[in-house]
């Protein structure tokens, strides 16, 4: 991962304090051994037949700001009113927002080739398939900004008895899940065959619990959990779940069963790329506690996907503002100037020139990690950048010729096998109608929790397509004894910054509060690490939130 | 030479006989299975047999030399062409062009190996016998043989090894008179060591043959059939299967029975007719499924009907119907008439793009067996298939039984009602099938019971018409969710409600 060709080599050293340097040299080092300790650092080479490849976000581009390195001068200066940097799921909602409202002079810079984050997508001769985020719930009702979205872009196609009727094609087909347990693949992903009736009781006592907690409002009215996070209730009573972490939670109400703590332990890696042991409690049941979705033809949790999973979101979200969008234009600086107007410098990646944007103000659609970057010195916020963490992912698209079959239920859209490193695999032609044949693509999904999420990152970084071979194959023949044959191409993807996850005390503490402010009533700020749970919703209400502030800096009362 | 010899010489009249009769029995027999007709198979069959075996007698003076050492290679050889022919007539079956060439080939060859060895076995005694004796035991051996191939083959032979088995098992016994005689002469012929051992080896590749053999017609599968195969493709959709039985043809889908040509009429009638016999002024068709083309020769029948749209996914299925003698036959070549478009494609995805509107519409899906099926039974299908009917129109749907499976049935009918079509259930007996249901689907509700039914019918009257629309107490309609692509209800039914009996 070397920079463009006119960075020398020397260059690199220069720009690089040799603390830094020294820091960084001992990290990747560290990254590397931990790589070949977990995997022996010679590849077997039993799966030297299934072709493949490895590709991630361009870090080319991430690397060019963490390493700080020199950029030729800038070539000229433009002014735009409004620019909105980052062309994920909340930089392009706050563009849509913006268009919606009747405010057209905005531009959105994506520093890679395409929009939508970590919603991005592929396709083969098989099928389309996500890269990332490939699923959203049925929209819980109050949520009528969301609603409206949904309705149109024709997810919901209309309402009976008051009650939106999503569209059919795109409510995930039966059968929605399996789970590889005890030998068996069982109906649903919820621990079921072969439990002892303790373990049984306990799934069921903590199902009750959400259950309560669902319709539990605190005393200012709100729902204790709701989406937008920002919407739920100031009850200590609740809030104070955000102080310990959800196993210690778990702990306390006696739930104790293995399968149950399985189950809790894959859905906080599903949801945030981590265990119990590092979520908060609040974060662990506002997943279960905070839908409560209902449509006319489906029921409340159920799911809406797309072969390109939210992919296919991101295409809708960007349709009516494409014009607007500027791809392969990375910003890598933001300052005032001193008229007050926010200066970002930008740098054409495919050109390799630079240039200067000057604007009224910027909505920052970019994770903070990105931003401390972009600011330097000359934007200081009251922000603890350390304390905000992300979880690294790493995500194959296998194509496979034929699925073997198992004993039990048969394929689903989401597949599990118990006590797995994975969290499995999605089918990602689940919502196609045709009577395929065996040819399929299989997403599947390894959060890398082992380790510190910035070992992690490195040593995935380092890691060789034969290597997360080793890693993933035996798990799939796990799952599929004979599949290895079967397979005909992997591409891999890693994303180092997947996702945020809540840790303790991040959601209510006063971090996150604090990384949500305005600066100068200029920088506003949209990403899912300002809510800390890494889902379509919050990015789509991130994306509305600084959008209204832009509007409200000219004056404007957004129409909803 | 001695007594024990001229046994063995006659013995071995005895068993070539038997193999020659049975060699063409098997031809016939796999003619009349693969080619349908039996009558003109067999005759021809042994036409052209006995033809081929006057030529090998003709040729047989044109053997001067080595005699014994002849005899043994033809039996070899006869051996090895009658042990692997059904095998080859069975592969190359599909190539349809071909396959009588091949068949008539095949019977010839044997017919002329065969016909060789009487005249030089009767040769090799006739220093041994009196004139007359010869002829005398020759063809009382030759004729008590022919009785017992006629007895063992249909009793024992094709019942309890089926006809590939059958035929590598008489091309061991042919190869095994060779060696036989081959040891026992050894002293009066040249190269008996080669001549043995090409024995050996032809048996050992038999024996390959007779215990693989499953492995062509897939025994295990024939054991799940009760009739014949004659004819099996896994097509990358279904695995199509062919069986027979006297003049009863059945195809299976994936082990499902879809018709049995002897009541098959029953079935195809009361699909199409109580729909299409309503609508006199129908121009436009369209059948999904029924690649076999049954229902369209049924719709052919009408002489308003202007054009038919056969969208079935298996061109497996169509092209064996179009190209398949037997088969034309049975669709009376409907696939084959210039009204006919058959256009293979998914059928949701087609109709999801179809845009041209039909007066009648015949939905003749496989059973909702799994969740792929299951799909084509869906709401979401419905409204698709609501979308291209045209005002006024009928579609009509295979709904399982109402008798065996009422949930089920009455799935598919609330599924319709759900995207607001109005539905008129029936049913009506098919042997094969058992009680089996129907339910036809119109935009308004419109429909008038025809009073007359076009000449020719077998099953259809207007008096069965009422009885097929009341359903009894033990079919009655029973409360069912919508079946959904999101909930799949009626493939749970389904399997419910068949596991059950099966």
């Amino acid at each position: 991962m070397s920079g463009r060709p006119f960075y020398k080599r020397a260059c690199f050293v220069n720009a690089l304090s040799r603390r830094s340097f020294l820091l960084k040299a001992g990290i990747v080092t560290t990254g590397i051994l931990l790589s070949g300790c977990i995997r022996k650092l010679k590849p077997n080479g039993a799966y030297k037949s299934i072709k493949g490849s490895i590709k991630g976000p361009n870090a080319k581009a991430g690397h060019i700001l963490r390493d700080k390195l020199p950029l030729p001068a800038p070539s000229g200066t433009r002014n735009v009113n409004t620019l909105i940097i980052g062309g994920g799921i909340s930089g392009l909602s706050a563009a849509r927002w913006l268009k919606k409202q009747g405010y057209d002079d905005f531009e959105l810079l994506e520093l890679e080739d395409h929009v939508g984050g970590n919603s991005h997508s592929g396709k083969n001769s098989v099928s389309a398939y996500p890269l990332g985020a490939h699923y959203i719930t049925i929209a819980n009702n109050e949520d009528t900004l969301l609603t409206g979205f949904l309705q149109d872009c024709g997810v919901i196609t209309g309402f009976e008895n008051n009650l939106p009727v999503y569209n059919d094609y795109y409510l995930c087909f039966d059968p929605e899940e399996r789970l590889l347990i005890n030998g068996q693949w069982q109906e649903g992903i919820v621990p079921d065959f072969g439990l002892q009736p303790e373990d049984k009781a306990q799934v069921k006592q903590f199902f009750a619990l959400i259950d309560e907690l669902k319709k539990a409002k605190g005393t200012d009215g709100k729902y204790a959990f709701d989406i937008p996070i920002d919407d739920s209730s100031a009850d200590e009573k609740y809030r104070a779940l955000d102080g310990i972490t959800f196993k210690d939670y778990l702990h306390q109400q006696k739930l104790t069963s293995v399968y149950l703590l399985w189950y809790l332990n894959y859905c906080c890696k599903d949801d945030y790329g981590q265990r119990i042991d590092k979520v908060s409690a609040w974060a662990g049941m506002h997943y279960f506690a905070s839908r409560r979705g209902k449509a006319a033809n489906a029921d409340t949790n159920a799911v809406l996907t797309w072969p390109e999973g939210n992919g296919w979101l991101t295409k809708k979200l960007a349709a009516e503002v494409s014009s607007h969008i500027v791809k392969g234009h990375m910003c890598y600086s933001i300052a005032h100037n001193p008229q007050g107007k926010v200066v970002a410098s930008i740098y054409d990646i495919a050109k390799g020139t630079t240039s200067l944007i000057t604007a009224d103000n910027v909505i920052m659609a970019t994770p903070q990690f990105v931003n401390q970057r972009l600011f330097k010195d000359s934007v200081t916020r009251p922000v603890d950048y350390a304390e905000l963490n992300y979880s690294p992912w790493f995500i194959a698209n296998i194509t496979v010729n034929s699925l073997p079959q198992a004993k039990g239920a048969g394929l689903c859209w989401d597949n599990v096998a118990y006590d797995t490193p994975s969290v499995g695999y999605v089918n990602a032609g689940q919502q196609s109608v045709k009577l395929t044949d065996n040819k399929r693509v299989l997403t599947w999904y390894l959060p890398l929790c082992d380790h510190e999420p910035r070992v992690a990152r490195l040593a995935a970084y380092t890691r060789t397509y034969e290597q997360w071979m080793d890693m993933m194959m035996p798990e799939l023949e796990y799952m599929h004894p004979g599949i290895t044959d079967a397979i005909g191409n992997v591409e891999c993807w890693i994303w180092g910054h997947g996702m945020i996850y809540p840790a303790v005390n991040y959601i209510w503490g006063a971090n996150r509060k604090a990384a949500q402010q305005p600066v100068n009533n200029s920088l506003f700020f949209a990403h899912t690490d300002l809510s800390g749970v890494s889902i379509f919703e919050e990015a789509f209400h991130q994306g509305i939130r600084a959008a209204n502030q832009v509007l409200a800096s000219y004056g404007k009362q957004a129409n909803t | 030479m001695n007594k024990k010899l001229h046994a063995l010489l006659l013995i071995s009249v005895f068993v070539v006989a038997t193999c020659g009769l049975i060699y063409e029995l098997i031809a016939g027999t796999l003619a009349s299975y693969l080619l349908g007709d039996s009558v003109t198979q067999f005759s021809t069959i042994i036409g052209v047999y006995l033809f081929s075996m006057g030529i090998g007698s003709w040729v047989s003076k044109y053997f001067e030399k080595n005699i014994i050492s002849w005899f043994i290679q033809l039996e070899i050889l006869v051996g090895l062409v009658g042990g692997t022919s059904s095998t080859i007539l069975f592969l190359v079956f599909e190539s349809i062009a071909s396959f009588r060439i091949i068949l008539y080939s095949l019977v010839g060859i044997t017919g002329i190996l065969v016909g060789l060895e009487i005249p030089l076995l009767m040769r090799i005694l006739k220093d041994r016998y009196e004139f007359k004796d010869l002829v005398s035991k020759v063809f009382t051996f030759d004729y008590i043989g022919a009785l017992l191939a006629s007895l063992i083959f249909p009793l024992l032979l094709i019942p309890y090894l089926g006809l590939v088995k059958t035929s590598y098992l008489v091309g061991i016994l042919n190869v095994a008179v060779a060696l036989i005689v081959c040891v026992s002469f050894k002293k009066e012929i040249k190269a008996a060591i080669y001549l043995q051992t090409s024995a050996v080896i032809s048996i050992l590749v038999l024996l390959v043959g007779f215990v693989y053999a499953g492995v062509i017609t897939n025994f295990s599968e024939s054991l799940t059939y009760a009739d014949t195969i004659i004819y099996a493709k896994s097509t990358p959709y279904q695995r199509i299967i062919l069986t027979k039985k006297g003049k009863v043809l059945r195809l299976f889908l994936n082990g499902n029975l879809q018709f049995s040509s002897d009541d098959e009429y029953r079935y195809h009638e009361a699909l199409v007719h109580p729909g299409l016999q309503a609508l006199p002024n129908a121009r436009n068709v369209l059948v999904m499924g029924g690649g076999d083309g049954l229902a369209v020769r049924e719709i052919l029948k009408y002489p308003n009907i202007k054009s038919i749209t056969l969208v079935d996914l298996d061109k497996g299925m169509t092209g064996l119907f179009k190209s398949n003698r037997m088969l034309l036959g049975l669709n009376k070549n409907s696939l084959l008439s210039p009204k006919v478009k058959v256009i293979n494609a998914d059928a949701f995805t087609w109709l999801r793009q179809d845009k041209t509107k039909f007066d009648f519409m015949v939905i003749d899906f496989p059973d909702p067996s799994n969740y792929s099926v299951g799909k084509l039974y869906t709401n979401s299908f419905y409204k698709l298939a609501k979308g291209v009917l045209a005002p006024g129109g009928i579609m009509v749907i295979q709904a399982t039984s109402p008798y065996v499976a009422p949930k089920s049935f009455w799935t598919v009918d609330t599924t319709l009602r759900s995207v607001g079509l109005h539905t008129i259930p029936y049913h009506n007996y098919v042997p094969s099938f058992g009680e089996w249901g129907y339910i036809m689907a119109t935009e308004n509700p419109v429909y008038k019971k025809p009073s007359t039914f076009l000449p020719g019918m077998r099953f259809i009257t207007k008096e069965s018409l009422d009885l097929m629309f009341y359903f009894p107490k033990d079919m009655a309609k029973v409360k069912t969710e919508v079946n959904k692509l999101n909930n799949q209800v009626l493939v749970k039914y389904f399997e419910d409600e068949w596991s059950s009996v099966l």
